[in-house]
């Protein structure tokens, strides 16, 4: 029997660990290993250069930019879905007829795969037959023509309100979800107590979300990171490497230079951002943990 | 001064009259128990005297103002709830001062006042903790020092003990009676405890089905009833009902000598008597005589539930601590016809 049991759970926990080991920690370590190499993707041959890839990524502009761009990508992509979710569910938590339809509709956009809304996207901000500048033009009344994608001051702006607008909706449900949680007698002293609607929310509502905004921001973090697909869907990372981000950048060197030991070395570094973001998140999960236990 | 009316109040759900018109006049300082069976609308009421609940007819006047409509936070009321709400995210100094800091206090002022609410709940080394790091009576101490602080002219507990065991609703009953000493603020207690509502209340409000049945002391409810609910709702164990017949001007009554009725009695359907106006007697000497089915031993005193036959239920008795009566003996009772309640058919006190 207890052999059995041993069999069985060594054989259920070997299976995930297995892939997780052959899809997750051996390329891991390879990216490691080739940051140190001036591998070219298939060649056989290749030899050790140090830290040259590291170095270089010190003085590549392309990195920088890159880098400034990851930041305004994160940023917003943590910020914009968080604060228009949490703004769309204290709306339609209060009661507004067709809640529920609303509810529905911004959630949709969620169930679509990035390449899908990244499309949908594309067509809108289409320069000669988009719905936005068809939108324009009709408001001005004088033909709007504008590339949003294809310049470099809007490009990478415009890919963030698409994804905004995908993912609001999940953090919308979230927080509606949290603010079902709040205990109905903690607004109740709110009210006796004499809080106004701004005070309700500032001190108490949103504290008490907490643990809301730590998945809400846990899941953005997560999905930004990844939000790779949708800026190669639209833009791939231009005009002029404008919507650049490190992944697309890495992507870039690795599969169209074939610089994949250059490439390794940005990914070594983008994982040990990632890393040092995740000790930060950690850090903000035990203080919430203390008060909600 | 703090005199609260309620003049004629109702409450309705969608098409349900859940309170059915109340008048209530409650003095200065007193301190004003509701009880009542569950769904009685209690809770229904204390949340319209907060605002919590909009009345839909009828008027609440505090002092003569009229606050029907008034906003909670106009009302001068501070309201303790069952479940204690207090925000978890706070430290007890910060729920204490919560309406404070709302206000705009200055810091100073505030932690000056917290410190004196503090200290008069012994609350004072607790500061600094949050309500999940507080044992039950503590976090109770914690929403009525939040409630303290704002100086309220009326205090309205929901049940404020119902979550404690039972060592700590003594100690806190204690508390909350030491309290309304101190304050001598009206106070408006909703309990399911009756020894919370006899011990706490100057008057005790009787709640049923919407509406209130009676209004009296604690002594005045328990010896004086108006009709049967009240005297089956107060006191514990309850009252003994049994039923009789009226012939001519005796009782008529299964298992006992015919009775002479007395005077203005003669449309009693049943007879009330508490479980303390039985006296164990000898067979020959009792009014009734039953076999004790059950036995409870309290320590100061036992309750032996007796079968009667003829009678409905079981009567219950109340005996010595020690007490020589065991289950399946039988046992003659005398009944203390003074302290005997007569009901009409309608329930009501002859
Ligand atoms: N928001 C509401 N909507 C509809 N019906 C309600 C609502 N609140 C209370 N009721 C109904 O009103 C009646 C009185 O409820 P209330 O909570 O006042 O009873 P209570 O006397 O406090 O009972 P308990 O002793 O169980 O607390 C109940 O029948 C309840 O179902
Ligand atoms: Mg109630």
């Amino acid at each position: 029997m207890e052999q059995h049991n041993r069999f069985w759970r060594i054989a259920l926990l070997g299976l995930p660990l297995g892939l997780f080991g052959l899809f997750v920690v051996w390329p891991l370590f390879s990216s490691f290993y080739y940051s140190f190499t001036d591998w070219n993707g298939f060649d056989t041959n290749y030899s050790f250069v140090g830290f040259d890839n590291f170095a270089k990524i010190a003085t590549d502009r392309l990195f920088l930019q890159a880098a400034i761009n990851t930041t305004i990508w994160m940023a917003a992509a943590i910020i914009l879905p968080t604060t228009l979710g949490l703004m769309l569910a204290l709306l339609l938590d209060s009661r507004v007829a067709g809640a529920r339809v609303f509810k529905s509709i911004f959630y949709l956009p969620i169930c679509l795969s990035a390449v899908i809304v990244g499309q949908i996207w594309t067509w809108i901000y289409q320069p000669d037959w988009g719905l936005l500048n068809t939108i324009i033009s009709q408001i001005t009344g004088e033909k709007f023509k504008y590339a949003w994608l294809a310049k470099p001051d809007t490009a990478l702006w415009s890919v963030i309100v698409a994804w905004s607008w995908q993912q609001t909706g999940l953090a919308m449900v979230i927080y509606l979800a949290g603010l079902t949680a709040i205990p109905g007698d903690l607004l109740e002293v709110c009210e006796i107590e004499g809080a106004s609607p701004w005070q309700r929310f500032r001190r108490v509502v949103l504290p008490l979300l907490a643990p809301s905004t730590v998945v809400v921001v846990a899941l953005s973090v997560i999905n930004s990171l990844k939000g790779f697909d949708i800026l190669y869907i639209m833009t791939g990372g231009g005009p002029f490497n404008s919507s650049d981000t490190l992944a697309m950048h890495m992507y870039n060197e690795s599969f169209k230079k074939y610089l994949m030991g250059y490439g390794s070395a940005i990914s070594v570094v983008l994982f040990l951002i990632a890393l040092a973001i995740i000790g930060l998140y950690f850090r903000q999960l035990r203080k919430v943990d203390r008060i909600y236990g | 001064m703090a005199q609260l009316q309620l003049a004629n109040l109702r409450k309705s759900f969608g098409q349900v009259q859940v309170i059915k018109g109340l008048d209530l006049a409650i003095s200065d300082g007193e301190f004003v128990v509701f009880v009542g069976p569950s769904g009685c609308g209690k809770s229904t009421t204390l949340r319209m005297i907060a605002g919590l609940e909009d009345a839909t007819s009828g008027t609440i006047l505090l002092d003569g103002g009229d606050l029907t409509r008034a906003r909670p936070a106009d009302r001068s009321i501070a309201m303790v709830f069952q479940s204690y709400a207090l925000f978890p995210h706070m430290t007890v100094a910060d729920n204490i001062g919560f309406g404070l800091q709302l206000k705009g206090t200055d810091r100073a002022t505030i932690t000056a006042r917290v410190a004196e609410v503090a200290g008069t709940l012994h609350l004072a080394p607790l500061l600094a903790r949050y309500p999940r790091e507080l044992s039950g009576g503590q976090r109770q101490r914690v929403a009525i020092g939040r409630a303290i602080i704002r100086n309220p002219k009326v205090f309205l507990f929901d049940e404020p003990l119902s979550n404690l065991d039972a060592a700590l609703r003594v100690q806190m009953r204690l508390e909350i009676a030491r309290l309304h000493q101190r304050l001598r603020a009206t106070m408006v207690y909703v309990t399911h405890d009756q020894v919370e509502a006899m011990t706490l209340a100057n008057r005790i409000v009787v709640f049923n089905d919407g509406r209130i049945e009676q209004v009296g002391t604690p002594m005045d409810l328990y010896e004086r009833p108006a009709n049967r609910f009240v005297a089956g709702f107060i006191g514990a164990p309850s009252m003994n009902f049994l039923p009789v017949r009226t012939n001519g001007s005796l009782i008529d009554w299964p298992g006992i000598a015919p009775l002479a009725l007395p005077a203005g009695k003669a449309q009693v359907v049943e007879l009330g008597i508490r479980p303390e106006h039985l006296v164990a007697v000898e067979e020959a000497d009792a009014d009734i005589a039953g076999d004790i089915e059950i036995i409870e031993r309290l320590g100061a005193e036992t309750y032996a539930y007796v079968r009667v036959a003829g009678q409905p239920a079981d009567l219950t008795l109340r005996l010595p601590g020690e007490t020589g009566h065991r289950p399946g003996s039988r046992i003659g009772l005398k009944l203390d016809w003074s302290r005997a309640h007569w009901f009409d058919a309608d329930g009501r006190v002859l």
